[in-house]
């Protein structure tokens, strides 16, 4: 089956799935008697495993349904839930994760087994198999209300013996005789799995996978590979050469769940069937066809699942045939949008079309009057395009949500790692962004919040005798601010000690002592966004790399926001990013400098001002005014910009205020043109602006290309 | 074996006739996305001298460049046969370079190309062949050569 156009739903459901059980696993190992939670769990791993299944992700199914054995235990109240269980759960979530990355990069699963993670899931259960070894039994009893299994007890029930019809061949024979040689016990076994079982060939896979930890699997009926292709009814016999006993053997079948019924016993090689010549041929042809199925099937179950691999090269054939690119990831970036979303859009449609009519008809008829009309048509599609960028817009925007969710666990497992008790409180996850925004935004959250977790909090012992309560407080709180939104990491550990950076910032070379001198402390501050520089006195795994905060800063500059960071030493930190609402389309104001036109974020302006010549001073050389008690360098955008000609001597002065964080600068130009909504087109890879000024460019009204200058670099 | 011979085309591929000074150039017509007119340039600051700056091609911000800079010509003069030749290398952006006139459209068979033979440490050409058209020769323009940036540069 060609799952491939499933692959999108697949792995967007994946990701919610895993964000519920881990979500569901922080609450229950604070709760561990939730019922709730744990129902909720089971579901979420349940949903996982067949969806795994059913895109034939065997690996990942098969973890899934360890994990899903040992909540299923958890619910019928047979184990308690304690650390070690969700950590090891929690590392079962991580490798789910890691499928699931590698199965959106190329459609495979990868090879990792993770094997020690299904051990201890197994470990788990067998832990308490001991104890419920008497349980199943009994459970198997009460699933046998089912005339058919009241067999469970009953071990000789004719009919249900059907390993008797196993037939033995030569080397088959051979080891039999071998290990009744050696002592050891030979038994038929015919294993009845419960008729609701959805994945039958999995349970088979765990029952042949607890027999061979007590001994030997030689042949069975159906054959291993019809087993795992699920190629058989409820049931299935082999032979079984093991050193335990009976009774062992069978509860180690049963111990695996869905299991109906299992039948045994020591084989009677009188009455085994051994295959004669005849037979014998005739066993050798099916043996052959398998063999040449083989290459097609069984190869695939051992290196990668087969269903993947057909799937992968026949969307790569049709990604290739679209694109021509070769290294493009293999899903599709999709954006889930609410359908009446969709509704406002197609009605906004309909107008446009609409005043599109009018503005024909206006066009064809030579009315005299028609001009006034004509004018409130170009208002009316006004309003409509304005409003369609908005809904476009809106369409675009998810919750930060599917980021921010990672943070509570990733601080959990921080606290465990760093030993300091803490706790992360969030709010504003519904905040709404941009989705390449939010795709991008992860990381640097994720930098900003380990530092807080690593350099922010103190150890405990420091905090009592600060008098603060032990357990370290993280926050992440995110909100709209006008066309910004603003997202804030607070912590109310140690904050920044300046004089330690500054100190740091000279031994390392960054700074003389002199310069050191004479540095505000935000200027000491912004050392810390410097490439390779860290404070930390010990470098740990969770940061102090120093390539944290130049990569936080750098990252979000090139989503066209800023990170700035308030500091009290003793009280905490505050780390706030500002990040525009929206990339593709934004309000600028329109300048002109000589013959030149370009553009500037209204976003970052904070007035415009007129500015006489004679009111300019001069402070270290720079030309700077005085705004309302508030010094501001200003710089010429004509000499920066390296326009062509002298401006007409005017005495006054056209002066943007800008702003970047707390800092203003004042750009001249030569004329305002006016506000307008702008759509930013990149310059392309060609291009290569050396100063980073320029952002982009956009089309003008007229066709004419102007450029966008990016104020926050000039300040 | 005659038969074969016989049969035998040469496989032909056509030239965009373009005038650089006093030089003919042909730039393979299947990279070429479009002729336009001179235009208005938006300058954009701070790049490649080799930049004129950018413009709109059907809402598009395509940069040009100018193929007289990079080959240390003398500035381009703008007069009614300027043109701006719009290529476009395989999945790569759209970019403008800016000729003195387009001639003619040519086909030439492989028989007429000459390879240049050059070393390419030594000297920086923007050629890869030479192209016989009757009695006049045409420079075959390297695309690559011209539009990507020197490694060392």
């Amino acid at each position: 089956m060609d799952v491939s156009q499933y692959l999108g739903i697949f792995l967007d459901e994946t990701n919610e799935h895993l964000q519920t059980l881990s979500d569901q696993l922080m609450i229950l190992e604070n709760e561990p008697e939730n019922e709730d939670t744990i129902n909720e769990i089971f579901r979420a791993a349940h949903s996982l495993k067949g969806m795994a299944g059913t895109m034939g992700y065997k690996r990942m199914q098969n973890l899934t349904h360890d994990m899903e054995n040992v909540f299923s235990e958890v619910r019928n109240g047979k184990i308690k839930v304690d650390g070690h269980m969700v950590d090891i759960l929690f590392q079962a979530l991580d490798a789910l994760e890691e499928y699931r990355e590698n199965i959106a990069e190329n459609q495979d699963e990868g090879t990792n087994e993770n094997e020690p993670i299904i051990k201890e899931l197994q470990a788990i259960l067998n832990g308490e198999a001991a104890s419920s070894a008497e349980e199943a039994s009994p459970k198997a009893e009460e699933g046998g209300d089912d005339a058919k299994a009241s067999a469970g007890s009953d071990d000789s029930a004719s009919g249900e013996e059907k390993w008797n019809d196993i037939v033995l061949h030569e080397p088959e024979q051979h080891v039999i005789s071998e290990a009744i040689k050696n002592n050891q016990k030979v038994y038929g076994l015919t294993v009845f799995i419960q008729d609701s079982c959805i994945l039958k060939a999995a349970r088979a896979f765990l029952v042949f996978k607890a027999l061979e930890e007590l001994g030997e699997v030689i042949i069975s009926e159906p054959s291993v590979q019809d087993i795992e292709d699920e190629k058989f009814d409820f049931d299935f016999s082999l032979y079984f050469v093991t050193d335990s006993p009976l009774d062992k053997v069978k509860e180690a079948v049963m111990s695996v769940s869905e299991i109906d019924h299992v039948v045994g016993d020591e084989i009677d090689m009188d009455k085994a069937k051994i295959a004669n010549e005849d037979e014998e041929e005739e066993a050798a042809a099916p043996a052959e066809d398998a063999a040449a199925n083989e290459p097609g099937t069984e190869p695939a179950a051992t290196t990668a699942p087969a269903p993947t691999a057909p799937a992968a090269k026949d969307s790569k054939g049709a990604d290739s045939k679209k694109s021509g690119g070769a290294n493009k990831p293999a899903v599709n970036r999709t954006v889930r949008v609410d359908i009446e979303k969709l509704d406002v859009l197609m009605n906004l449609v309909s107008e446009l079309i609409i005043a599109k009519n009018s503005l024909v008809s206006f066009a064809t008829s030579d009315n005299q009057g028609a001009h006034t009309g004509f004018n409130e048509q170009i208002e009316y599609l006004e309003s409509v395009t304005t409003n369609l960028h908005e809904s476009v817009m809106k369409v675009r925007m998810v919750p930060i949500e599917s980021v921010v969710n990672k943070f509570p666990r990733m601080i959990r497992d921080l606290s465990k790692k760093l030993n300091k008790p803490m706790e992360l409180h969030m709010s504003g996850e519904e905040t709404e962004l941009d989705r390449t925004v939010v795709d991008e935004i992860g990381d640097p959250l994720m930098h900003l919040l380990r530092n807080s977790a690593d350099h922010g909090l103190e150890s405990p012992e420091v905090r009592k005798e600060r008098s603060k309560s032990e357990t370290g407080q993280i926050y992440l709180d995110a909100y709209q601010d006008g066309n910004n939104v603003v997202i804030e990491v607070r912590d109310d550990g140690n904050g920044i000690d300046t004089e330690a950076v500054k100190q740091k910032a000279i031994e390392r070379g960054v700074i003389t002592p002199e310069q050191g001198e004479a540095m505000s402390e935000k200027e000491i501050i912004d050392i810390l966004f410097l490439p390779s520089f860290s404070t930390a006195k010990v470098v740990t795994d969770v940061s102090g790399r120093g390539v944290g905060l130049d990569v936080v800063r750098s990252k979000i500059g090139a989503l066209g926001g800023d990170v700035s960071v308030k500091t009290k030493l003793g009280e905490g930190s505050t780390w706030t990013i500002r990040l525009p609402l929206t990339l593709a389309i934004i309000q600028a104001l329109m300048v002109v400098i000589g013959n030149e036109k370009y553009a500037i974020s209204l976003g970052s302006i904070q007035t415009i001002e007129d500015v006489a010549e004679e009111d300019i001073k001069y402070v270290e050389a720079r030309e700077v005014i005085n705004l309302r008690n508030t010094v501001i360098p200003i710089i010429r955008l004509r000499d920066v910009l390296g326009v062509e000609g002298e401006r007409e001597n005017d005495s006054n002065l056209v002066v943007i205020i800008v702003k970047k964080g707390d800092q203003l600068a004042g750009l001249v130009v030569d004329e305002l043109i006016g506000q307008q909504e702008i759509v930013i087109k990149s310059l392309g890879k060609y291009i290569n602006c050396s100063s980073h000024l320029i952002s982009g460019a956009t089309i003008l009204g007229d066709g004419e290309v102007a450029l966008i200058l990016d104020a926050n670099v000039l300040i | 074996m005659d038969a074969l011979n016989i049969a035998r085309e040469y496989d032909t591929v056509q030239y965009i006739v373009i005038k650089i000074g006093e030089e003919q150039y042909g730039i393979d017509i299947s990279y070429i996305d479009n002729i336009v007119r001179m235009q208005s340039i938006t300058r954009v600051p701070h790049v490649q001298p080799y930049f004129s700056g950018v413009i709109n091609i059907r809402g598009e911000v395509v940069p040009v460049m100018s193929i007289r800079v990079k080959m240390d010509l003398e500035p381009d003069e703008f007069t009614n046969k300027t043109r701006i030749i719009i290529v476009k290398m395989e999945n790569n952006a759209p970019i403008g370079l800016i000729v003195d006139e387009v001639r003619e459209v040519v086909t030439l068979d492989e028989r007429s190309i000459d390879e240049v033979t050059h070393d390419r440490k030594v000297d920086e050409t923007y050629i890869n062949g030479i192209g016989k058209n009757g009695e006049t020769l045409i420079s075959l323009l390297d695309l690559n050569a011209v539009i990507n940036e020197k490694d060392n540069a």
